[in-house]
């Protein structure tokens, strides 16, 4: 059977971190405050109020656009998005449509492929509505306005990517630029607008998709539903569907209004934005150290291999981690291989995040001191952070001291290697015939009886010598 | 020296003596207790309560400022904190703001006081004051209309005796036109002179708050202290008006705009003219594009804008509600929208909506756009050559209100021909009285570049020469 051609586009929403809405001055902790408590006449619609832009969204945007390296358009303006709905205090939405702020661009992926980006504009959050007792159960919907006005960067991608796990690798490599930029209000989701369309068919939309996990789902459900609608020889018609997150199902919506139906006009409360080239200057020297700059610094400065450094890269918090190990002059090479196989793996192994987990720089560092000084195997040291990792209050230190797993000088290994002859004759003649495996197998019982408390080259060169006798 | 009718001669009265300010506003309410009681119909809020709690305090107060106890009337489209401001509109009855406009703040804080709010057409839709529930009257004949959307506005100051002022509001002619039907004066600011922070809108990009006055002393005292900086509009230029003369040597009549006018109006206009030809050289010239476009260009670009501002009038946290019961939410605000707004607000909705949906938006919206541009560079053009532009401000005297019920949408709108132009363009212009035809005063209008109000003050004193 023929692959199908999938085409997916996303439209991404994430507020970005400012002290104040995008035109008042009202506070964006929206979190912490009462429903309605963070709210001024232009968040609520009042006649006679009037919007005033927000001077460090705009530079948070431009410091995106330079991150997905886009055109910054230094002259741009807002729009009103016209359509009726409770949640939209005006009646129209303040964003961005002919010229926003930035451009054309792209994103790399780890894998090298570029994904274009299309645009990234600013636009005003509605507010937000809640249904007491569910969506469609409630008698009456509750509206609050202190998201109304929010300041939200919307980034949209080119329709290049084509899979849903290529669109989740995306998310991440995006997400994590973004916490490199620290310009994302900290503890919110980003909100996902997926489109997708298959072998040249109309586009579908899935709205309001949170997160990125949600993200692939939605593509993956939407993906085999179109699939399945083409091969029973029906045809895709473009429209939008919501994603439900609980059943991991999309449903129609509505048909789609294009763009063009929201009777886009210039805002005329507001004045088009001239960034000067002094301004901008001063935003791209503000510019923090990216992912990919920093995995060549790992690289150069830490003598790491580029696939460590790009790992290590890949969300910020380990990154960090590294450097504040390396900065102890821990061994850079063991601490790598410690974060991106060992510890990875045990995450990946549990589904966990990164940032589900606590871990001590301090309690890390005794334990790449130990590896370093051969005090311990590499499987040890993997199963000390296993326990650490499941919660252990003991650090992977006292985990393996604890439970004789440090390589001891004490043992007496010709004697354990004694001990493992005598009981397993047979495979000594396996290994005179010639099955070299053999040696692996009783250095495997080496290390069983003395729970890897010793050094496993040494056990390799015991045995060859016994063997070869 | 200090004209014993200016406002500016009353304000020093009252800084030395309080009871002059007592006396002025005393008689002003009785004047206007009365043009209420004739169904004169200037005023559409008026609370006595908050007005002698404001007399009392300016009693007391240190500061007291450049118009010192001057009763002030405001167009009902600008916000007064507290106050029902509902610019002329059911939809928005029992909408108090929370805050003030900024024109009212610099007011309040030159010791004026707060008359009353006066009537005008709904969302200054209008040029004749009849788009709403109350209708005000011509001082000069009650049968006809002062003009519109600030009818309320020209209306009261023509009618009153006492030291008053009153502000406007213009988005395409709705200060001049009243003031030339009443015979008042009135000044017109370069588009973002004076802040729109609190100004209930038409359309932002030509909306200007202005003043009116019986003369150009007073017309110009308050439209220097509601000029300047405002950071919460942005659209706000951050210049200030400061009444000094400016040069007035050489001005032209726009022909295009004067042909089409009645011949009444012509005739006092040309009589005015003659006379002014003794101190100034009057050229004419002609603005084939503006004859052409503008009121095209305005209408679209005006009810586009109008169309997204009243969308968030929907009854919901604000004006006027009803029982939701039982409705979903859009058949709720299609009943309110449906009920409470005239026929003239439910038209240029359909227009504004229509001008920017998808596929006539490139053909008018944007089209209408691209035309203002072109039109506002004829007048730079013509600027170069003159200091100021005149025309007579309205093609009529005031009409009948019969009369006015005869007029097609089309014909009504083509009413605004010699005023659209200027504003528009975002120009300031004055308007102040050429004489009178059979009782009836009529406007003449001069034009100035932006921010060219200094040359408006200095035609005004030339107008007001005896």
């Amino acid at each position: 059977m023929m692959e199908d051609n999938v085409m997916i586009g996303l439209e991404i929403h994430a507020y970005l971190n400012t002290k104040s809405k995008l035109f008042c001055s009202c506070g964006t902790k929206v979190e912490e405050a009462e429903p309605n408590s963070l709210c001024c006449p232009l968040c609520l619609g009042h006649p006679g109020s009037k919007p005033v832009l927000n001077e460090k969204a705009v530079e948070l945007a431009i410091k995106i656009g330079y991150a997905l390296n886009c055109e910054i358009n230094k002259d741009f303006f807002f729009s009103r998005k016209t359509y009726f709905y409770p949640d939209m205090s005006a009646n129209y939405q303040i964003t961005q449509y002919e010229v926003p702020v930035c451009g054309k661009g792209s994103l790399k992926l780890n894998d090298g492929k570029k994904i274009g980006i299309t645009r990234a504009h600013l636009e005003a959050d509605p507010a937000a509505l809640t249904h007491p007792d569910g969506i469609g159960k409630s008698s009456h919907t509750l509206i609050d306005y202190n998201r109304s006005g929010m300041p939200l960067i919307e980034m949209v991608t080119d329709p290049d990517l084509i899979s849903a796990k290529e669109a989740r690798e995306f998310l991440r490599t995006l997400e994590n630029i973004l916490s490199y930029l620290d310009v994302l209000k900290p503890n919110t989701t980003m909100k996902v607008d997926c489109n997708i369309s298959i072998n040249g068919g109309n586009r579908v939309e899935i709205k309001n998709v949170s997160g990125f996990a949600a993200a692939e789902k939605a593509l993956n459900y939407e993906l085999a539903r179109q699939k399945q609608d083409v091969r029973a020889g029906k045809k895709i018609e473009q429209h939008t569907r919501m994603f439900n997150a609980d059943t991991g199902k999309t449903i129609e919506a509505r048909k789609k209004e294009t763009e063009e139906d929201y009777g886009y006009i210039f805002d005329p409360d507001l004045v088009s934005v001239s960034m000067g080239a002094g301004e901008l200057q001063r935003i791209k020297e503000d510019m923090p150290e990216l992912p990919q700059q920093k995995s060549i610094r790992f690289q150069k400065s830490h003598g790491i291999n580029e696939y460590d450094a790009t790992v290590l890269c890949s969300e910020k918090a380990l990154g960090d981690l590294f450097e504040s190990l390396v900065d102890k002059y821990a061994d850079a090479k063991i601490t790598a291989k410690l974060l991106t196989r060992e510890l990875l793996a045990i995450l990946n192994h549990d589904s966990l995040e990164f940032a589900d987990v606590k871990l001590d720089v301090n309690k890390l560092f005794d334990l790449i001191v130990l590896s370093k000084e051969g005090k311990v195997s590499d499987k040890n040291v993997k199963q000390a952070m296993i326990n650490y990792i499941s919660g252990d209050k003991s650090s992977p230190k006292e985990y393996l001291e604890k439970n004789n797993m440090l390589i001891s000088e004490e043992i007496d290994l010709n004697e354990v290697v004694a001990k493992i002859f005598e009981e397993n004759s047979n495979a000594i003649d396996e290994y005179k015939n010639g099955n070299e495996k053999v040696m692996n197998f009783l250095a495997g019982l080496v290390m069983r009886e003395t729970k890897g408390a010793v050094s496993p080259t040494k056990v390799q060169e015991l045995l060859k010598l016994k063997l070869e006798k | 020296m200090v004209l014993k009718e200016t406002l500016k001669y009353f304000a020093e009265q009252a800084r030395n003596d309080f009871s002059a300010a007592e006396e002025n506003l005393h008689k002003i309410i009785l004047e206007l207790k009365a043009s209420e009681n004739k169904g004169l119909n200037y005023i559409e809020t008026y609370d006595e309560e908050n007005v002698r709690a404001q007399l009392a305090q300016l009693k007391s107060r240190e500061k007291k400022g450049r118009l010192f106890g001057v009763p002030i009337t405001v167009k009902d489209a600008i916000c007064v904190k507290g106050v029902e401001s509902k610019a002329g509109s059911k939809i928005l009855a029992g909408y108090k703001p929370q805050f003030d406009a900024t024109v009212i703040t610099k007011l309040k804080e030159e010791g004026a006081i707060i008359l009353a709010k006066t009537t005008q057409d709904e969302f200054g839709f209008g040029t004749f004051s009849t788009n709403t529930e109350k209708v005000p009257k011509n001082p000069f004949d009650n049968e006809r209309s002062c003009g519109g959307s600030s009818g309320g506005p020209a209306g009261f100051t023509a009618y009153t005796s006492r030291y008053h002022g009153a502000l406007g509001e213009s988005t395409g002619g709705s200060i001049a036109c009243p003031s030339s039907f009443c015979g008042v004066t009135s000044l017109t600011p370069t588009y973002g002179l004076v802040s729109r922070y609190g100004l209930i809108d038409y359309a932002n990009s030509m909306d200007k708050v202005g003043s009116v006055g019986r003369n150009i002393d007073d017309a110009s005292l308050l439209l220097e202290i509601i000029s300047g900086k405002d950071e919460k509009d942005s659209t706000n230029l951050g210049e200030e008006f400061i009444a000094d003369e400016g040069p007035t040597q050489k001005v032209a009549i726009i022909k295009d705009f004067f042909d089409n006018c009645d011949d009444s109006v012509k005739k006092v206009v040309q009589a005015k003219i003659d006379k002014m030809k003794e101190f100034i050289q009057v050229d004419e010239i002609e603005l084939p594009l503006n004859i052409k476009y503008s009121l095209a260009a305005y209408y679209i670009i005006a009810t586009s804008e109008a169309s997204t501002n009243l969308a968030k009038l929907s009854g919901l946290r604000y004006g006027k509600q009803s029982d939701p019961e039982g409705k979903h939410f859009d058949e709720y605000f299609s009943e309110i929208r449906s009920e409470s707004f005239t026929e003239e607000a439910k038209r240029r909705i359909i227009l504004g909506t229509f001008a920017r949906m998808s596929g006539f938006r490139d053909a008018y919206y944007l089209k209408a756009m691209k035309v203002r541009t072109k039109l506002i560079n004829e007048f730079k053009s013509a600027f170069s050559k003159y200091d100021l532009l005149l025309t007579p401000t309205m093609p009529i005297v005031a009409p009948k209100f019969d009369a006015i019920e005869q007029l097609t949408p089309l014909q009504n709108y083509a009413m605004d021909l010699c005023t659209v132009p200027a504003n528009l363009a975002g120009l300031p212009h004055a308007s102040c009285n050429a004489g009178m035809h059979n009782g009836l005063p009529v406007g003449l209008m001069a034009i100035a570049p932006h921010l060219g109000e200094p040359r408006l003050y200095s035609f005004g004193r030339i107008m007001e020469m005896k």
